[in-house]
């Protein structure tokens, strides 16, 4: 049997803070296979995001082994691209230069014109026709979310890593959003780790929904999302197996979303 | 120069006239609040008080003040005039200005580059900030007599003082604004595929240039101040030397009118850099 592509084996974190180790993430087992939408959902500070800083090499893991296609992380994993929870746009460049930065570089080369077109592209495709000039100090957060975005689908890497891609945007961008999400990810052939607060978002848009304990977080259940694809994320919150999901995946994140909030 | 003692209180009075005139164009209706509030009733404000110290100064002067040490702005004016229309006064300033202006570039080019180096590679960094330190913290002005020694009392060693001088700010400024940058831009750009010079050249070097902007804008200051410093010292050219010579002869109606001419210099390079600042960051708005 092939492998998978990303591999958590026993993996932990802990971080030191003067002269106490504070444990971020209890061992962590969990395989994604190629082409797989995994979602990540539970309380704050639960280790969510430590797991995507792992994969994309940012961090090495404390105990336990990642790899990454067969071959263990220890550098920089350029075959992911990562929507950090805090963007990280250039505060100089403007909405399309910012969208266009990784073609710049040499092993994305492109060619100036290939590149205006790769951006007009990305920027009609995220929404912010007209925004082009402006700087991202000019835009709300949900606008720099959506250019965070564009700029990590405009290299497209094979790995697609999201820490909250979505949390600031309205109801009704939001639901556009996953609806191209998904298209890109069935068309592209991308294998997606996905981060959010939003349990409907998770079941909409995940093959698998992965719930997580409060710190020092830990994985508390796996779920199969059997939604049959293509889905149809602006109704299928009112499929009757959608509200089973919910309830049933509520149900063990209301706890942990309690604790989280008692401590 | 007229200077029979007068009234003090002519000043405020002038100032008030000058308030009113204000308050009438920006119309009758507006309270004498709004008038400050307004920039043509600010600016009054501000020609009105200058125009107060320079009444005040004017007539005190001789009165109130023994003329020998606060000279009068009459006196300095005239001063002024006689080195302009004279041309005495070109050769100062160049030699002052060419001072600072070079040791400024070769001090700010040489105080980025080393910036860039030691915040590139941690270790050299590490070795070495003790060091940056100790200097930065150094009083450059007391070096001020070795570069005399070492470079005689022409430009040359007012030119290294200055270079020096602002050599540290620069390195200082740069190096703060490496350790400053968001990691998460270069982390960014890492993953998606940059390499180390694509980092430099696209994340570190924009994202310093606040920090060397700021740098450039004191070190105007701190340029002059090394120059006029240098041929305070040792020289025979300069405003530094004009200010000098003139205090070796209580003429102190030369001291004010060099501290004028080199106000004037700073202000102008100062605005000159803030310009260049508003242009090159003009995302900051």
């Amino acid at each position: 049997m092939a492998h998978q592509l990303i591999e958590l084996k026993d993996i932990s974190k802990s971080f030191q803070r003067e002269q106490t180790i504070i444990a971020a993430l209890s061992p962590v087992n969990l395989a994604v296979r190629r082409e797989e939408f995994v979602a990540f959902v539970g309380p704050s500070g639960c280790g969510k995001s430590t797991i995507l800083n792992m994969v994309a090499g940012l961090l090495p893991p404390t105990t336990g082994q990642l790899s990454y296609d067969g071959a263990p992380v220890r550098d920089l994993n350029r075959r992911v691209g990562y929507m950090t929870q805090k963007d990280t746009l250039l505060p100089w460049r403007n909405v399309a230069d910012n969208i266009g930065a990784p073609l710049e570089l040499a092993c994305h080369k492109t060619g100036k014109t290939g590149r205006m077109d790769k951006i007009r592209q990305m920027v009609e495709l995220v929404g912010l026709k007209g925004f082009e000039k402006h700087f991202p100090g000019e835009l709300s957060g949900g606008m720099r979310r959506r250019v965070a975005l564009a700029r990590m689908l405009i290299y497209d890497p094979e790995t697609l890593l999201m820490d909250e891609p979505f949390g600031a945007l309205d109801a009704q961008l939001k639901l556009v959003m996953h609806d191209e999400i998904q298209r890109i990810v069935s068309l592209g052939h991308k294998t997606v780790l996905f981060v959010t607060h939003d349990l409907s978002e998770a079941i909409a848009l995940a093959d698998r929904v992965v719930v997580f304990s409060s710190r020092p977080g830990q994985i508390k259940i796996v779920r199969d999302i059997d939604l049959p694809r293509p889905r149809d994320v602006f109704r299928i919150r009112f499929s009757p197996r959608f509200t089973e999901l919910h309830e049933e995946l509520w149900d063990e994140l209301k706890d942990e979303v309690k604790k989280g909030t008692d401590t | 120069m007229s200077a029979q003692p007068r009234d003090p209180g002519a000043a405020a009075a002038v100032a008030v006239a000058v308030m009113s005139a204000a308050a009438s164009r920006t119309g009758a209706s507006e309270s004498a609040r709004s008038v400050f509030l307004h920039p043509v009733g600010r600016a009054a404000a501000q020609i009105a008080i200058v125009l107060a110290m320079l009444v005040l100064w004017q007539f005190g002067s001789g009165t109130l003040f023994p003329r020998v040490w606060v000279s009068s702005p009459s006196a300095i004016f005239a001063r002024l005039v006689q080195w302009f229309s004279s041309g005495s006064i070109w050769g100062h300033m160049a030699a002052t200005v060419s001072a600072a202006a070079i040791g400024y570039v070769l001090g700010a080019a040489a105080g980025v580059a080393t910036g860039l180096l030691l915040g590139l590679s941690r270790k050299a960094e590490q070795i070495l900030s003790p060091f940056v330190i100790a200097l930065y913290s150094l009083p450059k002005v007391a070096l001020a007599p070795f570069f005399v020694i070492f470079l005689g009392i022409g430009i040359e060693s007012k030119i290294a003082l200055v270079a020096v001088t602002v050599y540290f700010l620069l390195l200082y400024n740069t190096l703060d604004g490496l350790r400053d940058l968001d990691r998460g831009w270069a982390d960014a750009y890492r993953l998606m595929g940059a390499n180390d010079r694509e980092i430099v050249r696209n994340v570190m070097l924009p994202g310093i240039m606040p920090w060397i902007f700021s740098g450039l804008r004191i070190g105007v200051r701190y340029a002059f101040t090394a120059a006029v410093l240098g041929e305070l010292l040792a020289g025979n050219q300069g405003i530094g030397y004009l200010i000098e010579s003139s205090a070796g002869q209580f003429n102190s109606s030369g001291i004010f009118a060099g501290v004028f001419i080199l106000v004037v210099c700073s202000v102008v390079a100062t605005e000159v850099i803030s310009r260049a600042e508003k242009f090159v960051l003009h995302w900051r708005n």
